[in-house]
């Protein structure tokens, strides 16, 4: 009887005389998994499957032990739960290969199978509805109560690394024009009174062109130069920089950390490896973090509305500015994935806010002091 | 030409030939089948969110080494996904206090200069060569002959202090150690390699990596500078390498050689480029033929939808890119895996001999199993093989 199966002709054509006189049974090759000897076997099926070399029987392995391991295909390679871990059996004889699979049972259950696969699929996505549930409300919920636990030693650092790099992303010069300095101080002074800071909040106006104003961590307030421009009178200015003391009180960017990097992580260990994850990890994260800072946002309006009221100023003029930067922004569909609320919508709250209380005190600045602010940056870009 | 795998071991045989004739390596499997397996892994892929993607490289794995005939047995890869999937949370649970501590050593140190924590990424790099280490060693104890395992012995850190120096020597010299750098690195993980007491080693020098590839390094600054001839250059880099490397491949007297030409790959690459120009021309097109179905069903003429940039807002629109975008990105996948995993494999194999593998016939099993933590650290530092 031909021990080796028909697809491979290569060894049958050379070799199958001194085979078949070698291994007069259906064999196969054995290796003991002690060494790498590789011994041609005759196999015998009793109550259990024996395997002799010559006289000698080498194993002897039941069939309910017997499982099937990797190999190529027209081969059957076995291994037994009772031999050495690495013991394996090779067997290409087909009928002897059918007769073996009949009597072994479990012969497939340690390879993986559609069984398994389902448990993965039921597994991840479990876990990816988990890490989704712990990234819309864990992480929100994480950011709330650690903040309060961050030092302000610590803020402060972080927030002095912020600036450094602002700068240098920036290419921001603070401006010192000496009047512009003055009058800005006066400015800020009042809006910190009004909003009850102590004198740790530093401000600078940075010579950049782009409209924009931000507070970093640790008590900062940065005003472009590009928003002073377009601005029209101290208070569309001081609105901004009341807003900007609210995300402060509210330690906002602290928060807004914190939530990005758990976020950033969690969703980063969603997607892992599929290729290309980064644009999604980064479209994903947009979506999550933008709706988290539209709260921030809207709760800074609030604080700029309270301490503008206080100074007994309208709160509308900040909208009016933001209003002339943006555009309209609604009409256009969605706007899920922008971190801050509509323009027109905040134009809108403000003017409602404004309405139920008539803005009684004075001028927050003289109006030389409001064009010597416009200058700050010198370079007459200020000039009317 | 496989009748050596039968013959010299049957009992009663005289004594073979003194010295064997070479061995080819040859490859079983068929490409279908690896098609469908990593197309139906890049499915479960998407299905899983990602987390399948431990299971699929074993499957890989467990396909590309049971068909590859070495003197006509096949290894075996008795690695489980699982496993991967545990190295990868335990390296989870090491790598998040490394970023936090990584995170706070770079604010003191940003305090002191702006951008002064971007040396910390060389910490990270040490980091991955360890984890490259670390990895091959469980692949390699994962990897069974003839019922004997081989393994690894060696210190992951010291490698990638070594990596590490030889690395920014590379640099130095503007690549041009590289050739040295790799004979190290070589010598190292091989000598500390194993096939049951088999010792491994590695003959390659570094100055016959650069005899044979030094007009390359002349080249790079036009590969670099141009696109039509950078794929040639690299394809043309790789084979030297993977030539030289295979050639200097050596356990106890075993020794592996390869014939491979400087050519060889050249058209898997051009082949790769086609394939992924392909994927970018029909995901073009079923970007503007979904903007198209969108702005129709809005009402709203093409030119105003763009005018108004309606269209970077409209919800059905990024629905539809976002799939197109996922189908685009498990396509790649799939290219990928077939041309620069499976058709290289075959392609190395094929101009691989083995000789003297007599000298392996009668090893003892020694060594034990590896933990897969190196592979947890290569997929979280994104640096790894096959």
């Amino acid at each position: 009887m031909a021990s080796m199966s028909a697809d491979s002709s290569d060894m049958e054509s050379d070799s199958s005389a001194t085979n078949s006189a070698a291994t007069p049974d259906p064999g196969g090759v054995f290796f003991d998994g002690l060494s790498n000897r590789r011994r041609i076997v005759a196999l015998k099926l009793s109550d259990a499957l024996e395997i002799r070399q010559g006289d000698e029987q080498l194993a002897r392995w039941a069939f309910h032990d017997i499982r099937r391991a990797d190999s190529p295909s027209g081969l059957l390679r076995l291994s037994c739960l009772t031999a050495p871990s690495l013991a394996r059996l090779e067997i290409r004889d087909p009928a002897l290969i059918a007769e073996l699979v009949a009597r072994c049972a479990t012969l497939e259950a340690d390879l993986p199978n559609r069984k398994g696969v389902v448990a993965i699929v039921g597994w991840s996505v479990a876990a990816a509805v988990s890490i989704v549930l712990v990234v819309l409300f864990g992480v929100p919920l994480a950011a709330e109560r650690l903040t309060p636990l961050v030092p302000d030693s610590f803020e402060r650092r972080i927030g002095d690394v912020a600036e450094a790099q602002v700068k240098v992303l920036f290419d921001g010069k603070p401006c010192s024009n000496a009047a512009g300095q003055a009058a800005f101080a006066k400015l800020v002074g009042k809006l910190r009174e009004s909003a009850g800071f102590d004198n740790s909040v530093q401000s600078d106006v940075l010579a950049t062109p782009m409209p924009n104003a931000f507070a970093l961590p640790g008590g900062k307030v940065f005003l472009f130069d590009g928003l002073l421009e377009k601005a029209e009178n101290p208070d569309e200015i001081a609105g901004v920089l009341a807003h900007e003391l609210g995300h402060l009180r509210h330690r906002d960017s602290m928060r807004e950390l914190i939530h990005n990097g758990g976020t950033s992580f969690l969703i980063g260990l969603l997607f892992g490896d599929v290729t290309g994850s980064g644009a999604l990890i980064f479209a994903s994260r947009s979506l999550v973090t933008s709706s988290y800072s539209r709260d921030a946002e809207t709760n800074a309006d609030t604080f700029a509305i309270e301490t503008m009221h206080k100074l007994g100023r309208p709160a509308k003029p900040m909208g009016e500015l933001m209003f002339r930067v943006t555009g309209k922004e609604g009409g256009k569909g969605f706007s899920l994935i922008s971190s801050h609320p509509l323009t027109e919508d905040r134009l809108a709250r403000m003017d409602k806010a404004d309405a139920g209380n008539k803005p009684n005190g004075q001028p927050l600045l003289s109006s030389a002091e409001w064009q010597a602010l416009k200058g700050i940056c010198g370079s007459g870009k200020g000039k009317v | 030409m496989n009748d050596m795998s039968w013959t010299p071991l049957g009992p009663p045989q005289p004594p073979p030939q003194p010295v064997p004739p070479p061995m080819p390596v040859a490859f079983s499997g068929s490409r279908k089948e690896f098609l469908r397996l990593v197309a139906r892994g890049a499915g479960l892929e998407l299905v899983t969110v990602g987390f399948y993607r431990f299971w699929l490289t074993t499957d890989i794995r467990r396909h590309l080494w049971s068909n590859t005939l070495i003197d006509g047995d096949a290894p075996e890869y008795t690695g489980r996904g699982k496993e991967l999937l545990i190295g990868f949370l335990v390296a989870l649970a090491i790598l998040l206090p490394v970023y936090l501590g990584y995170f706070l050593i770079g604010i003191e140190a940003e305090h002191l200069k702006a951008f002064a924590s971007l040396p910390l990424v060389a910490f990270f790099y040490v980091f991955g060569q360890f984890a490259i280490y670390r990895a091959r060693r469980y692949r390699l104890t994962r990897t069974v002959w003839r019922g004997v395992r081989f393994w690894m012995s060696g210190s992951g850190w010291i490698y990638a202090l070594n990596a590490s120096l030889w690395g920014l020597l590379v640099v130095i010299t503007f690549g041009l150690a590289l050739p040295w750098r790799e004979a190290a690195l070589e010598r190292y993980k091989m000598r500390h390699s194993y096939y049951g007491d088999l010792q491994g080693s590695f003959e390659g020098r570094g100055w016959e990596f650069f005899k044979r590839g030094w007009w390359l390094w002349l080249l790079m600054p036009f590969a670099l500078s141009s696109y039509v001839f950078a794929p040639f250059a690299y394809a043309a880099f790789k084979a030297v390498e993977w030539r030289w490397w295979l050639s200097g491949i050596r356990f106890g007297e075993v020794r592996l050689e390869s014939t491979l030409s400087r050519g060889a790959l050249i058209g898997l690459y051009w082949k790769v480029i086609g394939c992924i120009l392909l994927l970018v021309v029909v995901f073009a097109v079923y970007v503007v033929l979904s903007t198209l179905l969108v702005a129709s069903m809005s009402g709203s003429s093409i030119d105003t939808f763009f005018k108004t940039e309606a269209f970077a807002k409209s919800i059905p629109l990024i629905v539809l890119l976002g799939i197109g975008y996922l189908a685009f990105a498990l396509a790649m996948n799939v290219v990928m895996r077939v041309y620069l995993m499976r058709d290289l494999w075959v392609r190395v194999l094929s101009s691989t001999i083995v000789h003297n593998i007599a000298a392996a016939a009668n090893v003892t099993a020694r060594g034990d199993l590896a933990n897969a933590l190196g592979e947890g650290f290569a997929d979280g530092l994104d640096v790894g093989g096959f």
